[in-house]
């Protein structure tokens, strides 16, 4: 069974709501990276999210953009972030992991990302490649690894049901029209939404973007799989990158996942 | 030849395309659809050509560049004047046409990226005349070398968003709309400046652009009785060589030549020349000829002009260029600046750093033609809003 599958039938076994961290790879430097990795699994994320930085990042807010820049000063590429998953899974062999990130970036290294399962990663989701198109055309084929979609509240109805059958591990549902870091959730919206995709699929449904503290986590774990935190922790990781004592970094999570429970 | 592109996904050849977050999917197909109908929707077309007519004082005229054709002694020479189009350049071809969709759409806010500020001035322009909200993204470096523009802006109502991140530049004014949009997206309608982005804009800009092209059909015939020999036009984005070439591209005989600014020299890296020194990338929504590194991320640019300013270029070009229908060369800074200045002494005329490219060509094609031919520059924009540049540039005291 793949990771990604494992870990969400695990915790559905046990009545929990998933967490899904995302952190921005060599943001503030690699081997930080791969400390903040280990950190945020002990402190109660289920799957992590490693952002893959991009100097044109369309679809993030000014926290995740500016971790993007701090990021690519170090010379981040994919292939050292392939490094990193592979030294993150000497020691965590169950946590799953998703690259996030843009076509451009993944189309440069796309036999790197075709080999990329069997150096440790999960899945990918690519921003700004629409969801019914399938990332094979783009010369991206490896059946182990998960393609994650997003679908937002200005996704037809149709284009769901198109999405969903290209998408595998799990839909990411957005829960606002807007960047990531914004703030305008509308719950009803969300629900009803996520209702419609459960109506038609069975695959897990997580729920970002916007999810800043308990409440919310609370209110849209309530209806879905899970939810996915970005912006919050990046914020945290660049405001401790100084002193890279984190530990406001792991009582943030641990907050959030107890809030979800 | 094939001008029916792009397919029905949004391609030129492997080119073009709709790559974007999902949440502007609703919104580009919204457009798609609203395009499709009223394209061929003759109150539609009557209200644009009017508009074209009256307001932005079309057609423009094509003119014989005397003392420039004696100069070179070759082919006769021919100036397009878009310059003399109202807001002073080809971009309000677009803007009057975006904002008629905008209208039919019942769209109630404007927002647009601008690099120059020819865009940015041509929108407020639109926007005020129907009396909608608009918001202009602009680099924080393009304000300063534009100021006059951004002031003109603000006179007209808009409202001007500095763009601080990455380069400070056009490409970061187009992230910084396409971020506003996604969290905009119902009310909000984006004008885009050129032949780039996510399909429909590339075959939007163009059509709208194309009045240029059709005019010169006529005027050629009226002119000098046959078609040019030569058709040339600066590229940033692409829209005022899209939009002149774009009626030409089956007519294999009239050969098309687009100038890239070439800034610093290519050799030095230093430049805006994707079509001459970039690779196949995806950048703001379409794949196209991009200047990046090896590991694919966007490269900075350099020119002297703001509106070439852009690591990324129109879709079609980047196809026009690989089935080689179109020759793309590029100009230096400083090849551009005599030419600005000899366009100012032998006709008269104050063309944009922009415009000032297609020029600096001459020098290399007019030794290779002869005299019975003809060749036709765009004269996308005029210049006053360089002139504090200029000044700057030649470190000149007024
Ligand atoms: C006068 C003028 N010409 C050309 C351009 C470049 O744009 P495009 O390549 O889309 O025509 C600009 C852009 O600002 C401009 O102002």
């Amino acid at each position: 069974m793949k990771r990604i599958e494992k870990k969400l039938k695990e915790l559905s076994q046990d009545n929990q709501k998933a967490f899904v961290g995302y952190i921005v790879a060599g943001d503030p430097d690699l081997k930080t990276s791969l400390e903040l990795m280990h950190l945020s699994v002990d402190s109660g994320v289920d799957i992590l999210e490693i952002g893959v930085p991009f100097t044109d990042p369309i679809a993030e807010g000014p926290t995740i953009q500016q971790a993007h820049d701090r990021s690519l000063e170090n010379q981040t590429n994919l292939q050292k972030i392939v490094d990193l998953v592979g030294k993150f899974r000497e020691k965590d062999s169950n946590t799953p992991i998703i690259l996030m990130g843009y076509i451009n970036n993944f189309l440069i290294y796309k036999d790197l990302i075709n080999r990329s399962h069997d150096l440790g990663v999960d899945g990918v989701l690519v921003v700004d490649i629409p969801g019914e198109l399938s990332l094979e055309d783009y010369g991206i084929d490896n059946q182990d690894l998960d393609v994650i979609s997003l679908v937002s509240p200005t996704t037809s109805k149709d284009r769901v049901k198109e999405i969903v059958k290209n998408s595998t591990g799990f839909i990411y549902y957005v829960t606002l029209r807007g960047v990531t870091g914004s703030s305008n959730l509308d719950g009803n919206e969300i629900e009803q939404n996520i209702k419609y995709i459960k109506s038609i699929s069975s695959i897990p449904v997580m729920a970002g973007f916007g999810i800043k503290n308990s409440d919310d986590a609370k209110l849209l774990s309530s209806f879905s799989d899970g939810i996915v935190i970005g912006s919050s922790i990046v914020e945290l990781i660049y405001k401790n990158s100084e002193n890279k004592d984190f530990h406001e970094v792991s009582d943030y999570i641990s907050t959030m996942k107890n809030a979800i429970r | 030849m094939k001008d029916n592109l792009p397919d029905k996904d949004g391609f030129f050849g492997e080119y073009g395309g709709k790559f974007v977050p999902e949440t502007l999917m609703y919104a580009l197909n919204e457009l798609e659809q609203t395009y499709k109908t009223l394209k061929d929707n003759n109150d539609f077309n009557a209200e644009f050509h009017k508009d074209l007519a009256e307001f932005v004082g079309r057609p423009s005229p094509l003119y014989f560049a005397k003392r420039l054709t004696e100069h070179y002694n070759t082919a006769s020479i021919w100036l397009k004047r878009e310059d003399l189009n109202h807001t002073g350049a080809h971009k309000i071809n677009n803007t009057v046409g975006q904002i008629l969709l905008a209208k039919y759409m019942g769209k109630k806010r404007i927002i647009a990226e601008t690099g120059a500020g020819q865009h940015g001035v041509a929108t407020a322009t639109v926007a005020a005349r129907l009396g909608l909200d608009c918001h202009i993204y602009m680099g924080s470096e393009d304000v300063r070398r534009q100021s006059l523009n951004v002031y003109r802006m603000k006179l007209l109502g808009a409202e001007v968003h500095e763009v601080n991140s990455g380069s400070a530049t056009l490409k970061d004014a187009l992230n910084e709309a396409l971020r506003d949009w996604v969290t905009n997206i119902e009310d909000t309608y984006y004008i885009i400046g050129s032949v780039t982005g996510p399909h429909p804009y590339p075959m939007i800009v163009r059509d709208f652009n194309a009045v240029v092209g059709y005019e010169l059909i006529d005027q050629s015939q009226e002119s000098f009785g046959r078609m040019p020999d030569s058709i040339i036009a600066c590229v940033g984005g692409g829209s005022n060589a899209m939009g002149i070439f774009y009626p030409f591209i089956k007519m294999d005989n009239v050969e098309l030549i687009g100038v890239e600014a070439a800034g610093k020299g290519i050799e030095t890296g230093e430049h805006a020349a994707p079509l001459n020194d970039g690779t196949p990338g995806v950048l703001h929504g379409a794949k196209s000829y991009l200047m990046q590194d090896e590991s694919g991320q966007v490269k900075g640019t350099a020119s002297i002009s703001a509106g070439l300013d852009y690591p990324g270029v129109g879709p079609e070009h980047s196809w026009l260029k690989d089935i080689k229908r179109a020759k793309y060369v590029a100009v230096s800074d400083d090849e551009v600046m005599k030419a600005f200045h000899m366009v100012n002494k032998m006709e008269g005329i104050l063309p944009a750093l922009e415009t000032a490219h297609a020029f600096a060509y001459l020098d290399e094609l007019m030794p290779k033609m002869n005299e019975d031919q003809h060749i036709v520059i765009n004269v996308s924009g005029r210049g006053d809003k360089d002139l504090n540049s200029v000044v700057e540039i030649e470190d000149i005291k007024l």
